[in-house]
This record gives C-alpha cells, sequence and structure tokens, in this order.
C-alpha cells in the first residue's frame, strides 16, 4: 500500500471522527460556529459597502476635481487640500509657469493630461429685487429716450406700476419695523430720513412727475429707495480657475445641467448646481424643496417634525420675495392662476401665496406641483440665470480687493458629489479671471501696465540705480517725457469705458498657449492608467525638476483632503470592528477547544496507546477547528452574500443624510460583492481557526498513552 | 529456541510524587514465552498496572530494560514506540476506553487505519470476522454508548486482535463487568490465545479469574514474589 492512499485513508478517518467529535458536541460547535460566521458576515457585508464606496468615492473625486496625480508648489506651506481643509483654504505657492509645468510633465510616459489650477473662495455680489425692477424700468427709459415715447407704451408702464407696488410693500414692512424701535436713538433719526424718501415714492405726485425727468427719478429710486431692501447682499463662492475646455475632457464627472460650457479659450463661469439652489433660489422654492426631500427620501413627517412645520411657517409668513417679483400684469395673472388651482376666490395675492405655501401631510404633493407648474412660470427662480454676469470679488494676495465680472454660461454639477456640502458646492471659472482675481499678470494687465508705464514715462529701473536714476550722476538730463503736457481727456475717457472693454475682455478668445502661459495653483494630471499612480507620480516630480521646478507630487486621495480621509477613517473602523470580533472569537475558540481537550484526555490517550502518533492527535484537533471555521465561515459567507443582494434588490441603502449621500457618491448605496472580501473572509476565518486551534493542539499532543490507564473517570 | 515475547531484567520504576520517591518496581525480572496466558496478581498498589504499563511501552523503566518482541523499549524514540505499540502489542483497557463517536465497526478498524497496510476491504473482512468471533457481527454499527460492558469489552477485544499483535495487554479486564460477564471476556480471550497462539498479559485480583491464566506471576510492594505454572497449562499446548 502507497504511503499516499494510505494517509489518504487516515485523513478521511480524521476527518470524520473530527466531524463526529463536532457533531456530538452540538452547543459549543454552534457557539463557536456562530462567532465565526458572525463575523464573516461582518467582513463581508463590511468590505463590500467598503469597496462600494470606495469605487464610488474614487470615481467621483477623480472625475470630478482630483484627477490622478496633483502637483503643488514644494514651497507650500500648506498641503493641497481640493476640497478645502479643517483651517480653511491651504495657502500655497504659486507655479509661476504653468506652460513650463505642463510640458515638462507631458514628457513623462503615461500622462494623459495636464490640467491648471487655482482652487479660492471669493464674493458674489448679489443685486436684490429692486435692481432688477430698476435695470427693466431704466432699459425702457433709454429706449424713451432715443426712439422717442410712443403714445401706447404698456411694458413701461407695467415697469412703472411694479415699482410702485415694491415701494409700497417695502413701506408696509418698514412700518411695522418702526413700530417697534426706539424714537431717540440716532439710527432711527437716519431711518426717518429713509422712510420720508420711501413715502415720497410711494405718493401719485412722484409718479406723476416720473416722465418729466425719468432720470433723475430714477436715481432717485436707485439712490435713496433701494438701498433700504434688505435682501441681497453677497454670498461666497467657492471655485476653481482652470482651463475650462481641458477641464471638462479631463473630469467626465462634471456636467453641466443647465446652459453650456465655457466656450473653448473665452471667459466665464458654470456655477456650483448645489450653491445655486443653497444660496440663488427663491427661498419659498428652496424650502419647497426642502420639504419635499426631507417627506420623499427620509419619511419626515410635517405633522410631527418641528423643522419642517418652522419651514411651512416661514414660507407662508415671507411671501414677499415672490411678491415684489410680480408686476402688476403677472400679478394678475398669478391670481387668476392660484384662484383656479386652490379653488379660492380670494383676491388679494399675499394671501393666496400664502395659502399656497400653507402645507400640510395630506396637501403638500399637490401644492408643491401647483407651485412649479403655475406660479414657478411667472418668478425667477434663481436671482442669477444663464446669461447673466456677476460681479466677483475676492483680497488679492497683495491685500486689496479685486474684482472680476464673469458671464454665467450655465450650472455645474460634479456627478456622485452632487450633495456634498464640501464638494458639490464648487464652481468652475476660466483661469484668466481668476488670475486676474487672484492678482497675478494676465496679457491684458501686462499690456495695461506697459501702457501706462509708456504714457507716464517711467522706465524700469534696477534696485541699485535708483539713486542714480532719481538724483542724477551728472549724467543726462531727466528724461523728455516727464515734462508736462496737455491732458488729453477724451483719449483717457475712451480708454476707460467700460463697456468697450467689457465687449474686448469677453468677446475676446484666448489662445492655448496664451490660457497656459501664466500662474496656477496646483495641476491636475490626468494619467492613462491610474494604476500606474505611484510609479508615475517621482517621474513626474523629476520631469519638473528638469524644468527647474521644484513640485510636490500627491495622490488625488491625499490631495481630497478631508474628503480622502473620510474613507480612511470608515475603513479603519471596520478593521478595528473585524479584529475585535475576531480576537472575542480567538479567544472563545481557543476556550472550548481547550475544554473539549480536557474532556477527552482519556480518549486522545487512548489513541496514542493504541498507536496514534502525536501528529495525528495534533491534526485531529485542527482539523476540527478548521472544520468548524470554514463550514460555519462558508455558512457567513453565504449569508453575507444573500444580505448583499437582499440590499441591492432593494434598492440599496437609501442616502438619508448629506454626509450619507456623499460617501454613497448618489441618493442609495448599492453594495457590490468583491471578490477580494470573500478571499479576504476565507483567509482570516482560515488564519483565526489555526491559531485558536494551536494551544488546544499542543494540550492535546502532550496527553500520554499512560492517561489511558487510569482507572478512575 | 524462539525469542521470549517480553523479557524484563532488573526493572525497576520510582515516581516522584511531591518531595517522595515512590518506588513502584524493585528489581523485577520477568520471562513471558510466546503464547503464554499469563496473570499478574497483587493486591491494589503492588505494582501490576506499572509492570504492564513498562511492557506495553507506554511508559519507560527508571532502570533495568524491557525488551519486547526483542526491541529494547528505553532504546527506541517517541515515534518507535508508538509504531512499536501500534504494531506488537494490543491493548485492553479496565475502563473499556472506547472511542465514543466512532461506530463499533469503526472502533475496531481504528488500528488498522493507523498503520495504513490494507486495503479498505480487507479491513472490512478483517473487522467483520473479528467482530463475529467476538459475538457483536450484529452490533457493528452501534455506538459504544448503545452498549452492555461486556459488549464494550468485546468490542475492545476485537480492537486488540484486530492488527494481529503477538502480544496483548489486558489491565483489569473484569474488574469493571460483572463476574459472569468477566469470565465470559476471560474466556473469549482464552479462545483467542488458544486458536492463534497471542500471547497475553493481564493483571487482575479476581482469584476466579487467575485460575483461567497459563501462568501467574505475583507482585508484592513492587517486587515478583512468585510464579506458578498451572497445572497442565493452557501454555503447553502452545509450545
Amino acid at each position: 500500500m502507497s504511503t499516499t492512499s494510505s494517509r489518504a485513508r487516515q485523513g478521511r478517518i480524521l476527518l470524520e471522527m473530527a466531524m463526529r467529535n463536532l457533531v456530538a458536541s452540538r452547543v459549543r460547535t454552534l457557539v463557536v460556529g456562530g462567532i465565526v460566521a458572525l463575523g464573516v458576515v461582518v467582513v463581508v457585508l463590511g468590505s463590500s459597502l467598503l469597496d462600494s464606496i470606495d469605487v464610488g468615492m474614487t470615481r467621483s473625486i477623480q472625475d470630478s476635481l482630483g484627477g490622478h496625480v496633483q502637483l503643488y508648489n514644494a514651497a507650500s506651506r500648506d498641503p493641497l487640500a481640493l476640497y478645502g481643509g479643517t483651517m480653511g483654504e491651504s495657502v500655497l505657492e504659486p507655479i509661476d509657469d504653468f506652460a513650463r509645468l505642463k510640458a515638462a510633465a507631458l514628457t513623462v510616459p503615461g500622462v494623459k493630461q495636464v490640467v491648471p489650477m487655482g482652487i479660492d473662495q471669493a464674493m458674489v455680489s448679489m443685486g436684490n429685487v429692486f435692481d432688477v425692477a430698476l435695470e427693466r424700468l431704466r432699459a425702457d427709459v433709454r429706449r424713451r429716450l432715443e426712439q422717442g415715447a410712443p403714445a401706447e407704451d404698456p411694458d413701461y408702464e407695467a415697469h412703472k406700476a411694479h415699482l410702485r407696488r415694491m415701494a409700497t410693500l417695502l413701506q408696509q414692512e418698514l412700518r411695522q419695523a418702526r413700530e417697534i424701535a426706539d424714537e431717540t436713538s440716532g439710527v432711527y433719526k437716519d431711518r426717518k430720513a429713509d422712510f420720508d424718501a420711501l413715502e415720497q415714492a410711494v405718493q401719485g405726485g412722484f409718479w406723476d412727475q416720473f416722465d418729466r425727468d425719468p432720470l433723475a427719478s430714477l436715481e432717485f429710486l436707485e439712490n435713496r429707495v433701494a438701498p433700504l431692501s434688505l435682501d441681497g447682499g453677497f454670498t461666497f463662492i467657492r471655485y476653481v480657475g482652470t482651463d475650462p475646455e481641458a477641464f471638462q475632457k479631463a473630469f467626465p464627472g462634471a456636467q453641466v445641467v443647465e446652459g453650456a460650457s465655457i466656450p473653448p479659450g473665452q471667459r466665464g463661469v458654470l456655477l456650483g448646481k448645489l450653491y445655486a439652489e443653497e444660496w440663488l433660489k427663491l427661498r419659498a422654492a428652496r424650502r419647497l424643496d426642502k420639504i419635499k426631500e426631507a417627506r420623499e427620501l427620509h419619511g419626515r413627517k410635517i405633522a410631527r417634525d418641528e423643522e419642517l412645520q418652522r419651514w411651512v411657517k416661514e414660507n407662508t409668513g415671507q411671501t414677499r420675495d415672490i411678491l415684489l417679483q410680480l408686476d402688476p400684469v403677472r400679478t394678475r395673472e398669478a391670481v387668476r392662476r392660484l384662484q383656479a388651482a386652490l379653488g379660492s376666490r380670494e383676491t388679494d395675492p399675499a394671501k393666496l401665496v400664502s395659502a399656497l405655501l400653507d402645507t400640510d401631510d395630506r396637501n403638500f404633493d399637490e401644492r408643491h406641483r401647483i407651485f412649479y407648474a403655475e406660479l414657478a412660470p411667472l418668478l425667477q427662480l434663481y436671482t442669477v440665470k444663464v446669461g447673466d454676469f456677476i460681479t466677483i470679488k475676492a483680497p488679492s494676495r497683495s491685500g486689496y480687493v479685486n474684482s472680476v465680472n464673469v458671464p454665467v454660461y450655465g450650472f455645474v454639477e460634479f456627478r456622485g458629489l452632487e450633495r456634498s456640502a464640501l464638494a458639490g458646492m464648487m464652481s468652475v471659472m476660466d483661469v484668466h479671471s481668476w488670475r486676474d482675481l487672484y492678482g497675478y499678470l494676465t496679457p491684458e494687465r501686462a499690456a495695461e501696465i506697459g501702457k501706462l508705464k509708456e504714457r507716464a514715462g517711467a522706465t524700469t529701473v534696477a534696485r541699485e540705480d535708483a539713486e542714480a536714476a532719481l538724483f542724477g550722476d551728472g549724467g543726462p538730463a531727466p528724461a523728455p517725457s516727464a515734462a508736462p503736457r496737455a491732458v488729453d481727456e477724451p483719449a483717457l475717457l475712451a480708454g476707460s469705458s467700460g463697456r468697450q472693454s467689457r465687449e474686448d475682455l469677453f468677446g475676446r478668445r484666448y489662445t492655448q498657449a496664451e490660457t497656459d502661459a501664466g500662474v496656477a495653483l496646483n495641476a491636475a494630471v490626468i494619467l492613462d492608467d491610474p494604476r500606474r499612480i505611484d510609479e508615475i507620480m517621482p517621474k513626474l516630480v523629476a520631469a519638473a525638476a528638469g524644468a527647474g521646478m521644484k513640485v510636490k507630487a500627491v495622490t488625488w486621495l491625499e490631495a481630497a483632503g478631508i474628503v480622502g480621509q473620510s474613507m480612511g477613517l470608515l475603513r479603519m473602523v471596520l478593521y478595528l470592528a473585524v479584529l475585535i470580533i475576531f480576537a472575542v472569537a480567538l479567544v472563545i475558540i481557543n476556550n472550548a477547544m481547550v475544554m473539549a481537550t480536557l474532556q477527552r484526555v482519556k480518549e486522545i490517550g487512548t489513541m496514542r496507546a493504541i498507536g496514534a502518533q502525536r501528529r495525528f492527535v495534533l491534526v485531529l484537533v485542527v482539523v476540527e477547528v478548521v472544520t468548524t471555521g470554514l463550514v460555519f465561515g462558508g455558512l457567513g459567507s453565504i449569508l453575507g452574500i444573500l444580505i448583499v443582494h437582499a440590499v441591492g434588490w432593494t434598492g440599496g441603502i437609501a442616502a438619508t443624510n448629506d454626509t450619507m449621500y456623499f460617501l454613497f457618491s448618489g441618493p442609495a448605496l448599492i453594495p457590490r460583492l468583491g471578490t477580494a472580501s470573500l478571499v479576504t473572509s476565507v483567509v482570516i476565518v482560515f488564519l483565526v481557526s489555526i491559531l485558536s486551534a494551536l494551544y488546544p493542539a499542543v494540550l492535546a499532543m502532550r496527553v500520554t498513552p499512560l492517561e489511558a490507564m487510569q482507572s478512575d473517570d | 529456541m524462539p525469542e521470549p515475547i517480553v523479557e524484563a531484567v532488573d526493572v525497576a520504576k520510582v515516581y516522584q510524587l511531591g518531595k517522595t520517591e515512590v518506588h513502584a518496581l524493585r528489581h523485577v525480572d520477568l520471562l513471558v514465552e510466546r503464547g503464554e496466558f499469563l496473570s499478574i496478581a497483587g493486591p491494589s498498589g503492588s505494582g501490576k498496572t506499572t509492570l504492564l504499563n513498562l511492557i506495553g511501552g507506554v511508559d519507560v523503566p527508571s532502570s533495568g530494560t524491557v525488551r519486547v518482541d526483542g526491541e529494547d523499549t528505553s532504546k527506541l524514540t517517541e515515534r518507535a514506540l508508538t509504531r512499536l505499540r501500534l504494531d506488537h502489542i494490543g491493548f485492553i483497557f479496565q475502563t473499556f476506553n472506547l472511542v465514543a463517536v466512532l461506530t463499533v465497526f469503526q472502533n475496531v478498524e481504528f488500528p488498522l487505519l493507523l498503520q495504513g497496510r490494507m486495503t479498505s476491504a480487507e479491513r472490512r473482512r478483517r473487522v467483520n470476522a473479528l467482530l463475529e468471533s467476538v459475538g457483536l457481527a450484529d452490533h457493528s454499527r452501534h455506538r459504544p454508548s448503545e452498549l452492555s460492558g461486556g459488549q464494550r469489552q468485546r468490542v475492545a477485544v476485537a480492537r486488540a486482535l484486530v492488527a494481529n499483535p503477538p502480544l496483548v495487554l489486558a489491565d483489569e479486564p473484569t474488574a469493571n463487568l460483572d463476574s459472569k460477564t468477566g469470565g465470559t471476556i476471560i474466556d473469549l480471550m482464552r479462545e483467542m490465545n488458544r486458536r492463534d497462539g497471542t500471547t497475553f498479559i493481564f493483571s487482575t485480583h479476581d482469584p476466579k479469574v487467575m485460575s483461567h491464566a497459563s501462568a501467574i506471576v505475583r507482585l508484592e510492594d513492587g517486587r515478583v514474589v512468585g510464579r506458578e505454572e498451572a497445572q497442565g497449562a493452557a501454555g503447553d499446548e502452545a509450545r
């Protein structure tokens, strides 16, 4: 008989004995097995959840802002944080010449694309509704001045009536404020002058006189009345200044959801959709959206939820935002529509709108529909719309505030990060406007400064020659251009004509070279194969060094800052949980098997006496434990797989808050089973079984055949 | 002249029990010829079990030599000693010592599996034949817990004999059985001794059991105090 077949037979009896021992002590086997199965379920479930989160987040981040590798100036004090750090924006030293870095990076094999970036926060000035209405009226006035006033001019009359109505609404509001004010304070006296101005704007006399001097009247409304309206002001915007064309090619996750992309080589901005929702949307509409979401996604009920009740109350109480937008024509239309939709005979638009927004759990869906179908078409839902110019202000690096006007081409959303307060607010702006804002030289600035210098006769003087140049060193007489001359007023005025230069600026197409030449704060590098990140990173640094630039390269994950860290943290928590479960399992299995061994000392001794080698006993114990582990580990795996599939079939785990939405990269997480997680769990179970079997196995091996001879039990 | 199956020369066994030394055996000489049906007799504590353990190779002497089937047990490694027990010695225990989770058949088959020399068909034939001869052919699928004490000891006898060892050791094989059942077990052992010429050494303090022996070695306080040959001894037939 060959040794192999006899070993096989021995193996069979070993397995059979092990199985029978396991069946003989069912309770112990079930306890040990249950713990193993639980551990495996946690591993399978947890790791497939994490894997899915990982895959989703990786795609979201890589496709939206991260790319594969990020390069930034090595002299920077802070690390790059694409989504902002815990202490605000990180301060980066600029990359002075992006074109040079791009050229160097593109020499590295495997690099597909290099995109310039400058991420910063800025303020966006929001006009108030008065400004919008005044702008319309001003256009009418200008038209009438240029083309003559027609006898019938319904637009003009409607716009005038709208402003008068707005002034009336404002007056009512301020009157309430005055009733509770302290009449002796200085503030009150200031306000009184304002109130008098408002009083004037409401009276019929002012409007009768309007046509006689429309420009003066407009000025009065603009300077004295409009500032009393409290809305407007500014909001904060977080944006990335970049090469929009390259950006859209590199980041498929950035999707223009409304409007159009910024045309190649032109200035413009794509506002973040979430930013627009949060800050630019009509508040009543925003609150309706939030109530709808709370009800549908999280199953909250207005009747039981204080926050929802507060939103409803705010909506019914604050109808002014809506009413201010409606001129008399639209007001009539709104009243008609709402009467029909609500089946009401009410004629007061304020009461109708308030009634519409007075929602409860029963009528909410219907009211939401009416709002968007009937009322919304008469309103401007967002204070900024596609085609508007917005003014963005930011402190430049040298400290003074810069501002730029940029056209809004559309709204952008980052797939998977739509709802993340950290990552979803991001807007995208052209790199030239960013350079203007950030205080870096753009081609126009350079040209402008050059022109100014020429006109003023300034010459570039080296620091060490400054004294000589200023006071003379017995050399040539002062430059002739310093001689006084007449100011060419029309030329200066033409040069500073805002309209003219605006069209220059926004009609202008920058070449790729112009876009690339200049500063950037960081550069996103896209690779042909993301798996080669670690290999390519040092090559990028070396290539940049070769071009005379010291840059630091970080992976997309590091660059994602706190966003990336949250992933790592989740993983740590899971590993810790798994570690604890299996540490407990190890102790329990070990204990159970030690007990089992001690109970079977006589049996083991008998087997040894009859002629079983020590190894046989060792293997017997190990086989018992490993069989338990694998059988119950297998059951646990199956259970885990079933749960994962069940969760998938029922539509995944719904994100019930924005953090979850962000982690899940969408409204729900559908866990996907990874072979890696299954293999891991099998390996862990195997190792834990072997480890926990070691001590009892050694104990069993030490049992001598003498134990068989003891006559007492 | 065939070699004796067991040859003990000046064997002593000393146990350390706390600080005191226990002299379990002193200067024991023993010669067991093949085919003997030898009883070791003596009161409790006289060293019967110790002597059987030394002969069975589950223990080694403190001094002196024990040769079993020509092998000096104190010169063997643990592995070789185990192998000696497997191939040359069968064991019958006072408390039967069957493996609880195995069937009757599997308990008997166990030594053959450890040896790994027979095919499964050969094993089945051998095990069934033995179960037949101990009268348990109908019980091969039973678990030990389903059997009476006497039946269990028969299984143990079958297990001890299955690998056809030249020597079978039995330490008080009837102590846990009533006298009638004990008698049938001794009869069974005697029958096997006669049929196959297998040497049996068993310890007992039951005179009735001793009466079946071909020879009786008496122990007292760890010393051999005498050896009596039975008249018309069974051992003679084997010679």
